[in-house]
């Protein structure tokens, strides 16, 4: 078994990298001192996986929402509930999907092998019946209703479907009623058995935790896993977007906006690219920028305006957005100043500030063993490290944030998307 | 948990301290409690709104921003918050701790310095706070009421609260009402900020690595020039129910909205505290409770479903996420494990469960500062402040026979519910 340990100086701190037997990729990270343990089973699976294949056979097509429902649905073990089990441990046990991946996870400050024990047990054991996968369609439709009562959701999503016309991206992760009601237990089990493979998985432990209590564990429980091979299929996307403004109506206290810029998406981004963006993103719109006060002093945004970034595989998004009385003409600010900045130039001292500010605001992460658990997945799905984003920062040049900003933000490519009472 | 330092300054103004070297960061924040009132609630909101904007050293918002992040994206925040029935404002930094600057500067000795500018020296203009800061802190304030609405579990507690405690000055919504906010002047907000520095019970808590003296020292001194008076906190217990009170109000929601209020006639400092807490959590504060095992995934009647306790002003909520057409059927079986629980129907696992789960989530509070200090933060009214551990052995030592007692002290008093009603042109 290789066991490699990455450290870094500037963090003070230490991982160890597992590649174990079984084909599962296994993180371990000490942290002295405290007193809980968290632990993330993952899969690289989300709900933009909707059409794959395994080992060159036939092309499957999935209803949508089906990793969430599988998420659900993995809980339940022919034994009974897996919280059930949790409850005889004490651990604080939870689940959630996202567009690439799905992790299962617990923190516990006491009994860790007892815990750690059960969600080896139940995320490596499906057990799907027609009458359990019935029932959890109740409980999802509810929860898909819960989330098309949060204007933030369905700002989002509305964007999305506006910018992405085939790429599943543009579907709420939970799917439909309607979509979630043709899951069947067939469905769930040809997903389960692709993408539930220790080769296409990952286990992160962070906390008061050492690489030989996971292991002694982890040995025991995981069995050797054949080396499948996993591939999904996007329709093609068009490089523009289908429409550059979309609204909603529902009762909202003030309207909320999202302007959103489709990227370049042909490749996963690399760390220091990612560290780049991170900064240009702090100059451009944070509280220190010259766009932020002008739309603040005018009234367009208030303190809830933010801005994000995210990416995966066939897409890639740049956001701003946050509450406005007046979207439109907040969004027409924010255009003008990215113009502007990309004809201008970015200011240099702004630039060692943003610097100095996502340095901090990354190593401040460092403090949260779910942070670090939760980062650590990511990077390792995303092909990138956990301490070499904190290096690409204190390393960047104000030419390498430039030059990010000239990639970036194409008007062509934005869309608006509002939601209003 | 470190056990906290505590030091009186001054009457009325305690300075608390946990040393932690394990964190990247340090955290010192002020709490200030005045009396909640209906009438000075929205005042006292908008004092944090201006306060964080500027000061006299920084007049200047973006000149401040620039700042924090040049402290290597330090965080100041100000926040309102309700402690039964009284108000705190609570004022904090956090920023990288000293040993990690890149050029070896004292960011927890510029943090600290900045906190007290940030109360204390206000940018004013002739003799009140600026009228266009005004302008904007109240543009602000009233995004921040509005913006509550947006989500609805919350708008409907706040409701539900309103309903419940009508009369009494926890009903306040913690940000204030809106119309109010329009009419307050720049004189009447000095005022208010005056009477804050003056009269306002003061906890103050250091979270970190470094010795805490400075900050300590920067405290002491500034208030060695205010001239104070007592403040006049109080806080109500209603024990007794008169008849339920039954609100249905209706919006355009996929998901209605279902809480449930009762009186618990058990409020701190009372001996049986401990137990109702624990009693909440076999009930509904688990994902292996009565409410998530039986409401939840049994009957499928929710998505949540989550019974949550102010023991200050002893009140239980069950609050959920439901069905418009099951909103009955979703009472009558909350209410049902409720009764169970008053006849006794609980199992030992149950109550082991709930306990090891509660213990779990006090001793995770110890990972983080800003856990650290809500911990704290939480008892500063109760008669002494426990660590994690000392809790813990109390929830450990609590019998079945206490959980069926706490449990037979709910009465219900409250039915709010926000119904989902289809849109008008879907109908």
């Amino acid at each position: 078994m290789n066991i490699k340990e990455i450290r870094s100086d500037r963090v003070g701190e230490s991982y160890f990298e597992i590649d174990h037997p079984s084909g599962l990729k296994i993180f371990v990270y000490p942290k002295e001192g405290y007193n809980s343990t968290y632990a993330i089973f993952g899969t690289h699976y989300g709900s933009i996986h909707n059409s794959f294949r395994k080992n060159g056979g036939d092309v499957i097509t999935v209803p949508d929402g089906i990793a969430h429902f599988l998420e659900h649905k993995l809980f339940e073990c022919e034994e009974g509930d897996a919280f059930a089990r949790y409850a005889k441990t004490g651990a604080n046990a939870n689940a959630y999907t996202s567009f690439d991946r799905t992790c299962y996870l617990f923190s516990c400050t006491d009994r860790f092998e007892e815990s750690f024990e059960i969600l080896l047990d139940f995320v490596t054991k499906p057990y799907f019946t027609d009458e359990t996968v019935q029932k959890e369609q109740g409980i999802i439709g509810q929860e898909i209703k819960m989330y098309d009562d949060s204007p933030d959701w369905c700002c989002m999503f509305n964007m999305l479907s506006k910018m992405y016309e085939h790429h599943p991206v543009r579907i709420d992760i939970a799917g439909t009623v309607d979509s979630i009601a043709k899951i069947t237990p067939d469905y769930l089990y040809s997903c389960y058995n692709t993408f539930y493979n220790l080769h296409n998985m990952a286990l992160t432990v962070v906390g008061n935790i050492d690489v030989d209590t996971v292991l002694s564990v982890a040995d025991r429980m995981l069995k050797k896993s054949e080396d499948n091979t996993v591939e999904s299929f996007f329709e093609e996307e068009p490089e523009g977007v289908s429409d550059h403004f979309v609204e909603q109506k529902m009762p909202v206290g003030l309207p909320i906006f999202n302007l959103g810029f489709k990227e370049k998406s042909d490749r996963l981004l690399t760390t220091e690219e990612i560290a780049y963006t991170d900064i240009l993103l702090v100059m451009l719109a944070s509280q220190n920028s010259p766009m932020y006060r002008d739309l603040l002093d005018s009234g367009l945004i208030n303190s809830s305006f933010s801005h994000e970034f995210f990416e995966g595989e066939g897409f890639c998004v740049t956001i701003f957005g946050g509450e406005s009385r007046e979207p439109e003409k907040a969004a027409e600010k924010i255009k003008e100043y990215i113009r502007k900045t990309k004809e201008q130039g970015l200011d240099p001292e702004d630039f060692e500030i943003a610097k100095r500010a996502v340095y901090g605001e990354n190593l401040a992460a460092f403090n949260s063993v779910a942070g670090i658990a939760n980062a650590m997945m990511d990077n390792y799905f995303s092909k990138r490290e956990l301490y070499s984003y904190i290096e690409a920062v204190a390393n960047a040049t104000f030419a390498d944030v430039s030059d990010r900003l000239n990639t970036l933000m194409n008007e062509d490519k934005a869309v608006l998307s509002v939601v209003r009472s | 948990m470190k056990e906290l330092i505590s030091e009186k300054l001054f009457d009325n103004i305690r300075f608390h301290t946990v040393r932690e070297e394990r964190f990247k960061t340090f955290r010192l924040s002020a709490a200030f409690y005045v009396p909640l009132s209906a009438d000075t609630v929205s005042k006292y909101a908008l004092l944090t709104r201006i306060l964080l904007r500027t000061c006299e050293k920084y007049p200047d918002f973006t000149a401040l921003s620039k700042k924090l992040s040049a402290l290597y994206g330090a965080t100041l925040s100000a926040d309102v918050f309700k402690a039964g029935d009284r108000l705190g404002l609570l004022f904090s930094v956090s920023g990288l701790d000293d040993r990690y600057a890149l050029n070896s500067e004292s960011v927890s000795k510029e943090l600290s310095q900045l906190l007290c500018e940030i109360i204390f020296r206000p940018k004013l203009k002739d003799g009140v706070f600026d009228l266009s800061e005004l302008a904007l802190a109240k543009r602000e304030l009233v995004d921040m009421i509005d913006s509550e609405f947006n989500d609805k579990r919350i708008y409907a507690l706040q409701r539900a609260t309103a309903v419940m405690c009508a009369g009494e000055p926890f009903a306040a919504p913690r940000l204030g009402a809106k119309d109010d906010v329009d009419t307050i002047s720049a004189e009447e907000l000095y005022t208010a900020w005056q009477k804050l520095i003056s009269s306002a019970r003061v906890e103050i808590f250091y979270v970190g690595e470094s010795a805490p003296d400075q900050a300590k020292e920067t405290f002491r001194n500034i208030f060695s020039e205010v001239k104070r008076e007592n403040p006049a906190l109080s806080n109500t217990v209603v024990r007794k129910v008169g008849e339920v009170k039954i609100v249905f109000e209706e919006m355009e929601l996929s998901q209605s909205k279902m809480i449930l209020g009762f009186r618990t006639d058990c409020a701190e400092p009372d001996d049986d505290v401990t137990a109702f807490r624990l009693m909440t959590a076999v009930l509904g504060g688990t994902a292996h409770s009565k409410l998530f095992n039986n409401v939840r995934e049994k009957l499928s009647l929710c998505y949540y479903c989550a019974a949550r306790y102010n023991r200050t002003k002893g009140i239980l909520t069950v609050d959920s996420g439901v069905e418009t057409d099951n909103i009955d059927k979703a009472k009558d079986a909350i209410l049902k494990e409720i009764e169970d629980m008053k006849n006794g129907i609980i199992t030992d696992f149950e109550i082991e469960s709930a306990k090891m789960s509660v213990i779990n989530s006090f001793n995770e509070m110890n990972d983080s500062a800003i856990a650290i200090e809500g911990w704290y933060l939480s008892q500063v009214f109760d008669q002494s402040m426990l660590t994690a551990e000392a809790l813990s052995e109390k929830i450990n030592a609590v019998t079945k026979d206490e959980i069926i007692s706490a449990a037979k002290k709910l009465s219900l008093d409250t039915v709010y519910a926000l119904k989902g009603v289809a849109k008008e042109d879907e109908v």
